[in-house]
């Protein structure tokens, strides 16, 4: 069963990194140029995974953090801890490469526009959370309380989208209705690929950092048995 | 041996009721936590008049400038007395006498959102016709429209505010936390007040802001509802 999951969990690592270095082939070499944007654009190949990947770690967070009001198993603070980690690292990717792109197509490094606003507000709220759990007096006082504003924090999303959209809308949209010139079928491939990777690359962190949690706290039940040092 | 015969505690409405009376009741007698909002606001509201001059706010229009400079001034001074609402039980030690109050635990969020929410809309009853003043608006023509659209904002702020005032409390953490943690949270709510109330303040009638209304009334529903059912596991020990 142990033995198991690290093989399973190195089978993970080695897909990844190897499907990593495809997705880099692709987006650089497979990949046609746009016509407008240049070689700009193809910082889009990392930009949206990544905020889907943000996105989807805050639906985990919820799952996570209702989890573990209702059952209380130390597994499902683990995982929240890690999607809150792993959530801020994406969103971070998100925010670096949004302004790079920003700057030569608009003109401008930011905007406060509805997608961007409501990273920054995630941004926010992710770190807090984090910075409550830091604060806390125990594990499982930390624990409770980074659910509750995990809680919070996954309901808001979507409210903070919703009112930034009625603020204010400039963000391009590639897909959906709208969009009168579909993407090179190279361009979709690319992209659906690295959104794949990306995935993949966020389940391989979140499955590393939910262990390293569970870790943790076995040395830290360990040292209080053997006397609190 | 049976066991003593319960008395049932009082329901969720008288139950609310009486922590918010009692911490009204403090607040009268000492007035510590609303002098100092009201000195803060003041603080921050002259600050204000420091960055756009009388002449600066004719140009751009009282109803540019003032929906801003109004809620930052409410939201900074209901931080002060959101973590207030919490220390004063921290001070005796009398949260764990509050927790063994025989109510469920809602009640005592709904009790401490009531009295802050007195407490704030008190402030701004002070604050509302001082910005009349300093920023030359006409609040007595707009008084019902403005003062539904701030007391509408100020329950959602009120909510947030004394949930994450409970969390800072819980980790021995003031004001910073609270800030932290209230105003990304209550981002839609401010870009809704702004909106709403630069609308009232242009002579617009409150229908042309109506989604903006429904929304906030929303949330305030939604995270009244979302704190009665976390709250219980933030004051457990």
């Amino acid at each position: 069963m142990k033995g198991g999951k690290e093989i399973l969990t190195v089978v993970l690592l080695a897909v990844t990194a190897v499907l990593m270095l495809g997705a880099i082939y692709m987006v650089f070499v497979y990949a046609p140029e746009e016509r407008v944007m240049g070689p700009v654009q193809r910082i889009f190949y990392f930009h949206v995974p990544s905020a889907i990947v943000t996105f989807s770690s805050v639906m985990v967070l919820l799952v996570a953090s209702v989890g573990y009001l209702s059952t209380r198993r130390a597994f499902w603070d683990n995982l929240s801890r890690a999607a809150t980690e792993i959530g801020l690292l994406f969103c971070t990717v998100v925010l670096v490469t949004g302004p790079i792109w920003a700057k030569s197509a608009w003109g401008v490094w930011w905007t406060w526009e509805a997608r961007l606003t409501t990273t920054l507000v995630l941004w926010l709220i992710l770190a807090a959370c984090l910075m409550v759990r830091g604060y806390a007096e125990n594990r499982d006082q930390g624990a409770r309380l980074a659910a509750v504003l995990g809680v919070v924090a996954a309901l808001d999303v979507p409210i903070v989208y919703k009112s930034v959209d009625w603020w204010r809308g400039q963000h391009p949209v590639v897909f959906g209705p709208g969009k009168k010139e579909p993407l090179a079928p190279e361009m979709l491939r690319t992209f659906l690929f690295c959104l794949l990777v990306f995935f993949l690359l966020y389940a391989l962190l979140l499955v590393l950092r939910t262990r390293v949690a569970t870790l943790e706290d076995r040395a830290r039940s360990l040292s209080e048995t053997l006397g609190g040092r | 041996m049976s066991a003593a015969p319960r008395r049932p505690g009082p329901g969720f409405l008288r139950g609310a009721w009486i922590v918010a009376a009692k911490d009204l009741r403090i607040e009268w007698r000492t007035l510590e936590t609303l002098s100092a909002m009201v000195l803060f606001s003041l603080i921050v509201l002259v600050v204000f008049n420091f960055a756009f001059d009388l002449t600066t706010v004719r140009q751009v229009g009282a109803a540019r400038l003032v929906p801003g400079v109004l809620w930052v001034t409410f939201s900074f001074s209901g931080i002060v007395g959101f973590a207030r609402s919490f220390a004063i039980e921290r001070h005796r030690d009398s949260l764990s006498a509050l927790i063994l109050a025989p109510v469920d635990r809602s009640v005592l969020f709904a009790g401490k959102t009531l009295a802050n929410l007195a407490t704030v809309a008190a402030l701004e009853a002070f604050i509302l016709p001082l910005s009349a003043v300093f920023f030359d608006y006409d609040l007595l023509s707009l008084f019902g429209p403005l003062v539904l659209v701030v007391l509408l904002h100020t329950v959602g702020l009120s909510e947030l505010g004394t949930l994450f005032a409970a969390v800072a409390a819980r980790v021995g953490r003031g004001e910073a936390l609270l800030a932290t943690l209230l105003f990304p949270v209550a981002s839609p709510l401010f870009i809704s007040a702004v909106k709403c109330t630069a609308a009232v303040l242009d002579g617009k009638p409150l229908s042309a802001v109506s989604s903006w209304m429904l929304m906030t009334a929303g949330f305030d529903v939604l995270y009244f509802l979302v704190a009665i059912l976390t709250f219980e596991y933030i004051l457990e020990d």
